[in-house]
């Protein structure tokens, strides 16, 4: 306790920058992943089957294959094959994105499939076209089945970022790793760092619950 | 003779290897009230379904005031908006108050300024008895009352034939009357209305026409009177034996 106390006085800022590393991280991944994950859920649920066949393999590839490994394979291969330099950073950026995406087009698909079938036809029965039909009455529907799911993948993704350690990317796992290295203390610093995610994931549950319970009192 | 509103030629529905509907001609004139009765499973949901291409026909033609709407590509769309439909499960919008489901489609399609559907959408709840509700969600509806949002819901489009696929099924008994009543009305006023139902005493009552759908196709087709009281195929005597 005394150690763990000890490096924390003189290492807080360290774990401070990792925390700040973590959250951006996730939050770009988020972000970017809804953006893609979107996309491929709409590929996904395209009417043309070879587009619908191309984002299944596209789902099923990224998750069905550890993420530690997706992250080798984008860090090995887009310095490869971009004309411009890839940073470490860049390159996993891109990698836990792309894993994102995968997940998030799922949640989004199944978010959908879920607004009863009666919704689909009652719209287009009264004559709304495809596009008014999912903007007003399919995805405001949706929305409360995927925002929940979307937390948990929040969630996800700030423990999963931990992997980018591995890279040497600033985050809280590689903040561990550099306290490690300047006090030979392993076990302290790897605490401190499971407190910090504990905390941040705890507060977000609770939001995620809370999000929950209002979405289903506006039903 | 009138041009009839709705005409269906040699309709066929298969659902893979299940012949649903195999070949079904009529012609619906405009006004005129159809019942479609029929056991369940006869094809009588998918025949209505068919005619704003819910369910996609897999042979004959459909055409409604003489187009074709099998060929109306993108367009289905501005056929729908003349071909109302309510549904078994009223299929409101729970997520929009009971004026906002009405008001939604008339302003996004039709491009009828907001101000102007609102108060055709109050008329049309006046109409039903529902004006009280105007700013509630369906959440707070009875079965009955979601029903006649149903109905309004569609007529604000003014369309020009109502389909009804079971209205009442899904009711408790104490509210099947108020629906029925809004249907009568309709059908009072001139409407075309498709209605397939199991309620017999208001087929009778309403009707212009009965036809009788049974494995596809359209067994008899008549009267009211005198197809309840003398039915003339075996198929509808033994239907109505087992019904009334």
């Amino acid at each position: 306790m005394d150690k763990i106390i000890k490096i924390l006085t003189k290492y807080y800022m360290v774990f401070l920058k990792g925390l700040w590393g973590t959250m951006w991280l996730a939050s770009v991944t988020l972000v970017c992943g809804t953006v893609l994950g979107l996309l491929v859920a709409f590929l996904r649920m395209s009417r043309f089957k070879p587009l619908s066949a191309v984002a299944a393999m596209y789902i099923q590839i990224l998750r069905g294959t550890p993420i530690l490994l997706q992250l080798y394979f984008f860090w090995i291969l887009l310095p490869k094959i971009m004309p411009f330099g890839m940073s470490d950073l860049a390159c996993i950026v891109v990698a836990l994105i792309i894993n994102a995406s995968a997940y998030i087009a799922e949640i989004v698909r199944a978010g959908i499939a879920a607004v009863d079938p009666g919704q689909w036809e009652a719209g287009r029965s009264i004559g709304l076209t495809e596009i008014h039909l999912m903007q007003k009455i399919i995805m405001p529907q949706a929305i409360k089945n995927i925002l929940p799911a979307l937390v948990s993948q929040f969630i996800s993704c700030i423990k999963e970022t931990s992997l980018a350690s591995v890279f040497f990317v600033r985050e809280l796992t590689t903040a561990y790793k550099t306290v490690q290295a300047s006090t030979f203390l392993a076990l302290q610093p790897v605490i401190i760092s499971g407190m910090i995610y504990l905390v941040v994931t705890t507060v977000l549950s609770f939001a995620g619950r809370h999000i929950e319970g209002r979405l289903k009192a506006s039903d | 003779m009138i041009e009839p509103i709705i005409s269906v030629k040699d309709l066929y529905k298969s659902f893979g290897d299940v012949h649903v509907l195999k070949g079904i001609s009529t012609d619906v004139a405009p006004g005129e009230v159809v019942s479609i009765i029929g056991p369940s499973g006869s094809g009588k949901s998918t025949f209505l379904r068919c005619l704003n291409r819910l369910e996609e026909p897999t042979g004959g033609q459909i055409f409604f005031k003489g187009e074709d709407i099998m060929k109306a590509g993108k367009r289905i769309s501005l056929y729908r908006q003349k071909i109302g439909m309510v549904f078994q499960n009223f299929n409101v919008f729970p997520h929009l108050t009971v004026l906002q489901n009405i008001t939604l489609t008339p302003v996004l399609e039709k491009k009828i300024p907001q101000k102007e559907a609102e108060k055709k959408a109050e008329e049309l709840l006046i109409r039903v008895g529902l004006l009280d509700k105007r700013d509630v969600y369906p959440r707070q509806l009875s079965g009955g009352q979601k029903q006649r949002l149903a109905i309004v819901r569609a007529l604000a489009m003014e369309p020009e034939v109502m389909l009804f696929d079971e209205p009442t099924s899904a009711l408790d008994p104490e509210m099947v009357k108020e629906v029925l009543n809004v249907i009568a009305d309709l059908a009072r006023s001139g409407m075309t209305i498709l209605n397939v139902t199991h309620e017999m005493g208001f087929a009778r009552e309403v009707s212009d026409r009965i036809l009788f759908i049974d494995e596809g196709i359209i067994q008899e087709e008549g009267d009211p009177e005198s197809f309840f009281s003398s039915p003339a195929s075996p198929r509808a005597m033994e239907f109505l034996s087992k019904v009334l």
